[in-house]
């Protein structure tokens, strides 16, 4: 942080930000970096409740898609330009400081959601699905994730590509960075230098008796604070009438990207839809679910443990290093704070212009 | 068709411009990096009449086809187009293929070459009339229309984003068809991770399978294309008589008169009323494509009005649907027939319906009519108003013992099937369409409305109501209102947010957008319960249908 605070205060508009608290101050703080409509990327202090940047992606319009900021928190990389390029942003100077355009002259590549970083930071890989245009024909191509260095900065070209299943829709790096997690039907484990798989996570294939197989689509990261992923499930039983509302099921999908402990448990019969889900930190066992109710979930005892309405509906969420906070976003144009402890509202951040934030991820970076 | 296209390239930009990352298609990319309010306007066409329509009968489509597709599409060895050559389709199907190449592949076509080159296709590569025929319906822009979809794989994989019928209107190679999968999931990579799609494997299913399936249920060859291909296409001018409906107001009929206007280019003059006297009357302009495709666009008193229709066989007949051009989801039924020597028919019976024991005036459509008429057990002639060979004029009485049920209309020979419903009273109301959908509005989308109406029935010879052999007597004045569908719209308040039903049968919706005034900020979507109160004699039947008032339709092509 201190080393970070030297150059910068950068001039915006309205007035002067830092990154980070005064000199003084001890201990890292955390930063919110979420996207906006339609080439923004907002750093936002989230205990401040306050955008303190709002950085301009060149050629990313008409939105951001996955963000993944680099371990050091220095960077966040985005994917924009209608899913065909990444932009990596210096979230002090605003500067773009990496940037690989996946379509070549012929081929089309649009990233399809999977974006993570490698626990030091040099590689960045991205989940790729490409189509060759031909004069007077398309020819679908195989999808895999292009391998890029960080280093290479603007006009980064991948340094190796993955095979990797279709249907993809998030990377997930190892703690150890040892692993690379494909989420497919299945989670996919391979060894990030060669590809080679090296386990499967069994999902869509489970097996499970009397059960149909589960209904899985996330395309939000946000496993940072915890340490572990998780996604909701849905899946049928095959034993009860379809009229029987005990039939149908929400589980949740976890898996800790430090142990590799896998875990796929139902915890409710269907009543809500939800989107995406992220653990807490601190008291582990509980999990935060968003669409447009919140729902804060025992993964010990697999019950719901409270659940409100929302304002309107936000398509994923985070939480803070201490537990104590969870911030919803997407969708539409606030980021909602709540408490984990009573999921009472506790704040709102506005976007400024009152941008969209559509799919775009929220991360946090500490500072 | 004008303003279906306006609708739809206004849409895509309002939908750019909100919400393009959450489908993350490249058309809307290239939509937004390349188009403006100008260019938009010149990609419109009209499959009825272009702005300059002398100059595009003029064009030689075949040769604009040859030179301007050629770029891309190579000449094959055998004479043909490289992919062009590969495919039927209709009229609409190929002009949104040209409207596709300039707003993805920057093809520039005037909308008079754009009007030659969907003629010249059309006509050598498109589909026979019994093979459009199960589909008319999606030509017609008919709302309401629920398909049957005879193979699960195609319902999953083709009819879950568009309609069925877009592809069995369709006639394709094995070959072809794969490359159309190609480039659907090239143009649009989501689809594998839809529901529906992201639940099996979607790619590997799509690529081997459909297009094999889509072969044998829609081949390029066919005998019935071959025939007709061989068949002596009609000239349609002429005096013609209509019969048509307007469904809330009711049924309308008079002439048409066809003149050629060169080629397979008419002019058409109606002079119509409706059954209140009111006139419908005004000048058109059509096309016919494929030798029977009547495509047509008309100012009939302050109605812009297109009309799809098809020309039968004989030459002798057209019947189809009319529509607004402002509001497609406003239009009905419509058949013209020729006067001809020797042509005669019964159109329609107006009113339909008579109750036992009373009198009342009716007229009697068709062409050709002449002789003695004849309106079935229990009814009789009581006056002769008026009669020509195109209509006539009675007062009818329905004795009080005259039996419930249907009864044939004979005119000298020319018999209407039946075409007169005699009852005493109702047994049940059913509300027609018994499903309904309605769209929100607003801005570059206007709402899309829902008419309904009271059909009265009886209970027919098993003397239960929801049978087949229920007896439709027709249309009845009703009393209309809404209510919540379920406790899901109730806790929702739906009826309060959705819109509002008019006595008309009507339903207008709400506006379009988040409303901060609902709960979760929701949109003004509602799933309501639509009741019709009909009096009949001293009491008071119900029926009911469901409306679900959905969002905007943000890409709305010529064939949905």
């Amino acid at each position: 942080m201190k080393k970070f605070l030297a150059g910068a205060a950068i001039a915006l508009t309205a007035s002067v930000f830092v990154l980070a608290g005064s000199p003084a101050e001890v201990g890292a703080k955390e930063f919110l970096v979420t996207g906006a409509k339609p080439d923004k990327l907002l750093v936002i202090d989230a205990k401040a409740r306050e955008v303190v940047k709002t950085h301009t992606i060149p050629n990313a319009a008409p939105g951001l898609l996955t963000v993944t900021p680099s371990p050091d928190g220095k960077t966040a990389y985005a994917i924009v330009n209608g899913w065909e390029s990444v932009s990596g942003i210096d979230l002090d100077s605003g500067k773009e400081v990496f940037r690989a355009d996946f379509s070549k002259k012929g081929v089309r590549s649009k990233a399809m959601f999977g974006m993570d970083i490698s626990p030091d930071g040099k590689e960045l890989f991205v989940f790729l699905s490409p189509v060759k245009l031909g004069l007077g024909e398309y020819e679908v191509q195989d999808v895999h994730i292009a391998v890029y260095n960080t280093a290479d900065g603007v006009g980064a070209q991948p340094v190796r590509t993955l095979p990797a299943p279709r249907r993809t829709a998030l990377l997930l790096s190892s703690t150890d960075g040892t692993k690379l997690y494909a989420v497919s039907w299945d989670i996919v484990e391979m060894d990030p230098k060669t590809g080679k798989v090296t386990g499967t996570h069994k999902i869509r294939n489970w097996g499970r008796e009397n059960y149909s197989e589960p209904d899985v689509l996330d395309v939000w990261p946000q496993f940072e604070q915890s340490g572990i992923f998780s996604t909701p499930y849905y899946a049928v039983r095959t034993d009860l009438s379809p009229d029987d509302p005990a039939a149908y099921k929400t589980g949740l999908v976890t898996l800790d990207l430090k142990t590799g402990a896998f875990e796929a448990e139902d915890f409710e019969d269907t009543s809500v839809v939800i989107f995406s889900s992220a653990i807490n930190p601190v008291r582990r066992n509980e999990v935060y679910m968003v669409y447009t109710q919140l729902t804060k979930m025992d993964r010990d005892k697999h019950e719901v443990v409270k659940r409100i309405d929302l304002d309107h509906t936000y398509y994923c969420l985070n939480v803070s290093k201490d537990g104590s906070e969870i911030y919803l976003a997407g969708t539409m144009n606030d980021i909602a704070v709540y408490s984990t402890d009573s999921l009472e509202r506790i704040g709102t951040i506005q976007v400024p212009g009152g941008a969209d934030l559509a799919l775009a991820s929220i991360r946090v970076v500490d500072r | 068709m004008r303003s279906n296209w306006n609708r739809w390239f206004r849409a895509r930009q309002q939908k750019v411009s909100a919400d393009a990352a959450m489908v993350g298609s490249e058309l809307m990319q290239k939509w937004l990096k390349t188009s403006s309010i100008a260019t938009i306007a010149a990609v419109v066409a009209c499959l009825a009449a272009g702005p300059k329509e002398t100059a595009a009968q003029t064009l030689d489509g075949e040769s604009i086809v040859n030179s301007a597709c050629s770029s891309c599409h190579k000449r094959l060895p055998d004479g043909g187009v490289d992919r062009i050559s590969a495919m039927r389709k209709t009229p609409e199907g190929w002009d949104m293929t040209l409207a596709r190449m300039m707003i993805v592949h920057g093809a520039e076509f005037t909308p008079e070459e754009r009007q030659a080159m969907v003629k010249y296709l059309a006509d050598t590569q498109g589909l026979a009339p019994e093979e459009s025929a199960p589909f008319r319906y999606i030509l017609e822009r008919r709302p309401n229309v629920i398909e049957t979809i005879p193979d699960e794989d195609l319902g999953t994989m083709c009819a879950r984003c568009h309609s069925y019928s877009r592809v069995a209107l369709q006639r394709r190679p094995k070959a072809e068809w794969l490359k159309l999968v190609h480039f659907h999931l090239g143009q649009w990579p989501t689809i594998e991770y839809q529901a529906l799609g992201r639940d099996r494997n979607w790619w590997e299913i799509a690529s081997t399978k459909i297009p094999e399936t889509l072969e044998k249920a829609f081949p390029l060859n066919t005998v019935a294309w071959n025939n007709w291909q061989k068949q002596e296409k009609k000239n349609l001018e002429g005096m013609w008589q209509v019969v048509g409906r307007r469904p809330g107001v009711g049924a309308f009929a008079g002439t048409l008169k066809v003149d050629s206007d060169g080629g397979d280019h008419y002019a058409a003059v109606y002079d119509l009323s409706f059954a209140d006297g009111k006139t419908w009357s005004g000048r058109g302009k059509s096309i016919v494509y494929t030798g029977y495709e009547w495509r047509g666009s008309s100012q009939l008193a302050d109605d812009a009005v297109n009309e799809v229709l098809v020309v039968s066989d004989d030459g002798n007949s057209m019947a189809g649907r009319w529509f607004l051009e402002s509001a497609d989801e406003v239009g009905g039924d419509f058949h013209a027939v020729r006067m001809e020597k020797g042509v005669s028919d019964i159109i329609a019976v107006e009113p339909s319906h008579l109750r036992a024991g009373t009198s009342a005036e009716i007229s009697i459509h068709g062409v050709g009519l002449n002789g003695p008429v004849s309106l079935g057990d229990g009814v009789s002639v009581t006056k002769m108003i008026s009669a020509t060979p195109e209509n006539i004029r009675l007062e009818v009485k329905a004795a009080s013992d005259a039996a419930d049920g249907l009864r044939d209309v004979q005119v000298g020979k020319t018999k209407g099937t039946g075409a007169l419903a005699v009852y005493r009273k109702l047994d049940s109301v059913l509300v027609e369409p018994a499903y309904g959908i309605a769209r929100v509005g607003g801005g570059f989308t206007p709402p899309v409305t829902a008419q309904f109406e009271a059909v009265g029935y009886l209970n027919g010879a098993d003397g239960t109501a929801g049978t087949e052999d229920d007896v439709r007597v027709g249309v009845m004045p009703a009393t209309w209102s809404v209510e919540d569908f379920n406790e899901v719209a109730a806790d929702m308040k739906d009826v309060a947010f959705a819109g509002t039903m008019q006595q008309d049968g009507v339903f207008v919706p709400a506006m379009a957008g988040p409303n901060p005034q609902r709960k979760y900020s929701t949109n003004n979507a509602g799933d309501l319960k639509v009741v019709a109160k009909v009096a009949d004699g001293d009491g008071q039947l119900e029926g009911s249908g469901r409306l679900i008032v959905t969002v905007q339709r943000w890409n709305d092509p010529p064939i949905r």
